[in-house]
């Protein structure tokens, strides 16, 4: 593991080196929040921040994405015929990528590669994005990323992890990619290995005690699906919720999409927009039925796919990352954290109420 | 506001005790700063849930949407108004309802009070006049009025216009308000800014449609957003379509609306969506004499008409 | 841009406005031919959705267009309608549509004149605004 000093002073710089070998894309305050966007020739990524307004999947899952075109005009050779539209598949580098937003991408990954599917679009952003983390030194009361297997200098899904250390960041090469990234910055001075080693250690420690919040899981996969399924508690947690869409479309680990064709005069296209499960018409049939037609359903779905179905598919914890967006940005107040308690507490015996 | 709290409770419980109502629907402590949940309670020892302060602005009659209980509801002015509107659409029976209500000193805007500050805000607390922000490293107290949601400052009912029980002295009501200086300002400029006005606005939108649904007007069984033969307005991010979408959201608000804020405290982008609403609000003051909620025995103004209507702008 | 023709859909009331365009037709009279007239049961049934179809698909203008208030065939259709339409103009001219695309008009059957005049005043106004400059609904969005 080789660590590599970048004195500040040439982060401009090596951002500039880096421009046109990889598209970056950093956080940058517009007038309210962080919001990450692609950064133009000489933007500087705004790294005094705590985390973005929304998650960096966009990037790799825009919300709107068109995946063919065609033609219905039959004087045409083609028409009828589905293309593939081409895509900017170049190098992308997500500059100052929380570890948490990182962490989801691996999480997501489960969805779209696996050995009976691979998403094309998916696979292919992902595999042409690298991330550069940012050690979360100063987490907030919302974050609880410590206690849904993730943390504030957690290294998985990245390339790279910088950690700032005032007037230097402390680059720590993950990866083979990471590393050409910094050869492509020209960023050369090598930091003491077990200094550099030391402070991190230090600083991840301070960092991980000042998280505030937890919730525990450890219960989670040894409930029965259908006591959970059937609790009493789900109606008083549905309550408040408004089946607005802010929480999945928030959420970085939330994945469904939804495809639909639209067509104007003779030529047409076919795209994915983010889908969620908070809608109604996400489970529509087309007879008219529908499943999950009321909120405390809806509601349900969303907590016991994270909380539960995804835990005992994958045996690997609860897809969640602890961002904590989804408990700042809903309009209502309903809290993953109190929900998850809640979940992994209740005994269907003695029935617990909330 | 602790008096308001402990007499909501107290109602709360005397109605649930002597079986009036089977669940009062009103507010429970958010666990973020600023936020508060709509929550319901149904037997007299749960009502220690319940609170009120100024981070109640979600719009309860919200909840109220074709529910057959008997219900106690806590209703602020605009709740009020909104439960009005509920009740001559049909949505809700006046006899369902005990309506205990709260005259309202106004709520603050967490987004506004949020961006004043670089650092996380951790906790807020209030008395009568001021707002007390503390973070890890600062603390400051900020004077009430100048931190309160737009439509709270221009707020002209703030008592509720219906109620049964009150949980305080009725307040005097604001006089002299300019309510529509922001409208004006729009209706002045010249068209082309104006659509480049709204294209900034909107720009941020996700579609998310928080602002529809955090707003009680919005209860149809199928919005025509999600309506697909004809498909009206299409499902990407086009800012034709995000438009579109906002334009007829508070089109179907029109001569409904009471301007209770719901639809922008919602807003996880922080849009100004009352910028629409407003507009049709002011419309049908002007045009039609109408505000919206104030009486059980008058059709709203789309649901009738006056035979010498204003109409200059047909040929 | 000189040979630019508007296109303006005009929704005509089925017992009224639509019986005058077969007059006017009947009768020789001279109009613009930039009107694509759909024809609808009664104004009250006009929603605004349909406007905003129109202006989303291209179109230059819109204009509405049914019976003298109190002559309406279902006695008081145009009366919701003029609140609607007030209502609506006042709208989406503050959302920064030019004023002169959307138009509005009361014309009996037996008006054919003041069809003629009106189509040739319609569609005056919107020629002189020119194309749409915005809010028309693109095929294409691509992203990466």
């Amino acid at each position: 593991m080789k660590y590599i000093n970048i004195d500040k002073k040439n982060w401009a710089s090596g951002l500039e080196n880096l421009y046109g070998n990889y598209r970056l894309f950093g956080p940058v305050k517009n007038n309210k929040h962080h919001v990450l966007k692609e950064l133009g020739k000489g933007e500087l990524p705004d790294l005094n921040y705590i985390n973005t307004l929304l998650s960096p999947k966009s990037i790799v899952f825009p919300q709107s994405e068109t995946m063919f075109e065609y033609s219905l005009d039959e004087s045409k050779e083609d028409h009828h015929i589905l293309k593939e539209i081409n895509k900017d598949y170049s190098p992308r580098a997500l500059i100052g990528i929380r570890p948490c937003d990182a962490a989801s991408f691996l999480l997501v990954k489960r969805n779209f590669d696996t050995p009976e599917y691979k998403d094309p679009y998916w696979l292919s952003a992902y595999e042409a994005t690298i991330c550069i983390g940012l050690a979360c030194s100063n987490p907030c009361s919302t974050c609880f990323c410590t206690s849904a297997g993730c943390g504030p200098f957690h290294e998985d899904g990245l390339d790279l992890l910088l950690v700032d250390e005032g007037e230097n960041f402390i680059a720590k090469i993950l990866t083979p990619r990471g590393e050409n990234f910094i050869k492509s910055a020209g960023w050369k001075t090598e930091a003491d290995h077990m200094a550099a080693k030391k402070t991190i250690k230090n600083m991840k420690m301070k960092a991980e005690e000042k998280i505030a919040s937890f919730v525990s899981t450890d219960q989670l996969k040894n409930k029965s699906t259908i006591d959970l399924y059937g609790a009493p508690f789900w109606e008083k947690i549905a309550f408040a919720c408004i089946n607005c869409g802010t929480c999945t479309y928030g959420c970085p680990t939330c994945w469904c999409f939804d495809i639909q064709d639209e067509v104007s005069k003779s030529s047409g296209i076919r795209m994915r927009n983010w889908d969620s499960c908070m809608y109604p018409l996400f489970t529509l049939h087309g007879t008219g039925y529908n499943p999950r037609n009321t909120k405390v359903q809806r509601v349900r779905q969303r907590f016991m796919h994270k909380l539960k179905y995804y835990v005992d598919k994958y045996g690997d914890g609860i897809q969640c990352v602890g961002c904590g967006r989804c408990i700042r940005l809903c309009p209502v107040n309903i809290d993953i954290r109190r929900v998850c308690d809640i979940m992994n507490n209740y005994d269907s015996r003695s029935r617990l109420e909330t | 506001m602790s008096d308001y709290t402990a007499k909501i409770k107290e109602i709360s419980a005397r109605l649930l005790k002597e079986e009036k109502v089977e669940m009062v629907i009103g507010f429970r402590k958010g666990t973020v700063p600023m936020m508060n949940e709509p929550c319901f309670v149904k037997t007299p020892e749960d009502v220690k849930e319940l609170v009120w302060d100024s981070n109640c602005g979600i719009n309860l009659a919200n909840y109220l949407t074709d529910r057959k209980e008997k219900i106690g509801i806590i209703a602020k002015g605009c709740d009020s108004r909104n439960i009005v509107t509920h009740i001559i659409e049909n949505k809700v029976k006046r006899e369902q309802l005990l309506i205990i209500g709260v005259p309202c000193k106004g709520m603050i805007d967490k987004n506004k009070i949020t961006s004043m500050f670089e650092n996380e805000i951790n906790e807020v607390l209030e008395d009568e006049e001021n707002i007390i922000v503390k973070g890890k490293v600062f603390e400051k107290t900020l004077n009430k009025n100048d931190v309160l949601q737009e439509n709270c400052k221009i707020c002209i009912h703030r008592n509720p216009v219906i109620s049964d029980e009150l949980a305080a002295d009725l307040l005097d009501e604001q006089k002299d308000i300019d309510r529509y200086e922001d409208v004006r300002k729009i209706e002045a400029m010249a068209t082309e800014d104006k659509w480049k006005y709204f294209e900034d606005l909107l720009s941020p939108c996700i579609r998310c449609y928080a602002c529809r649904n955090a707003c009680p007007l919005c209860y149809c069984p199928t919005c025509f957003v999600d309506e697909s033969r004809p498909q009206w307005v299409g499902k990407s991010l086009d800012p034709t379509d995000t438009r579109t979408f906002h334009f007829l959201r508070a089109y179907h608000c029109a001569g409904r609306c009471t301007d209770c804020g719901a639809c922008e405290r919602a807003c996880p982008m922080g849009i100004k969506v009352r910028m629409f609403t407003k507009k049709l609000e002011k419309d049908c003051l002007e045009l039609y004499g109408w505000e919206a909620g104030l009486s059980l025995d008058e059709r709203p103004p789309l649901d009738t008409y006056r035979p010498n209507d204003p109409e200059d702008f047909i040929k | 841009m000189k040979d630019w023709e508007p296109r303006i859909v005009g929704f005509l009331c089925n017992w009224c406005t639509y019986g005058a365009a077969d007059l006017a037709g009947i009768s020789r009279m001279q109009y613009p031919p930039n009107v694509k007239a759909i024809r609808i049961p009664c104004t009250g049934r006009m929603s605004p959705k349909f406007i905003l179809a129109a202006f989303m698909k291209g179109a230059d203008g819109v204009w509405v267009s049914g019976c003298h208030p109190g002559d309406c065939h279902y006695l008081e259709g145009n009366y919701y309608a003029r609140r609607k339409f007030a209502l609506f103009k006042n709208l989406i001219e503050y959302m920064g549509i030019e004023p002169g695309r959307l138009h509005f008009s009361w014309i009996s059957s037996a008006e054919s004149t003041k069809f003629a005049s009106t189509v040739k005043e319609v569609t005056s106004a919107v020629k002189a605004l020119g194309p749409r400059k915005h809010g028309i609904k693109k095929a294409f969005t691509v992203n990466s």
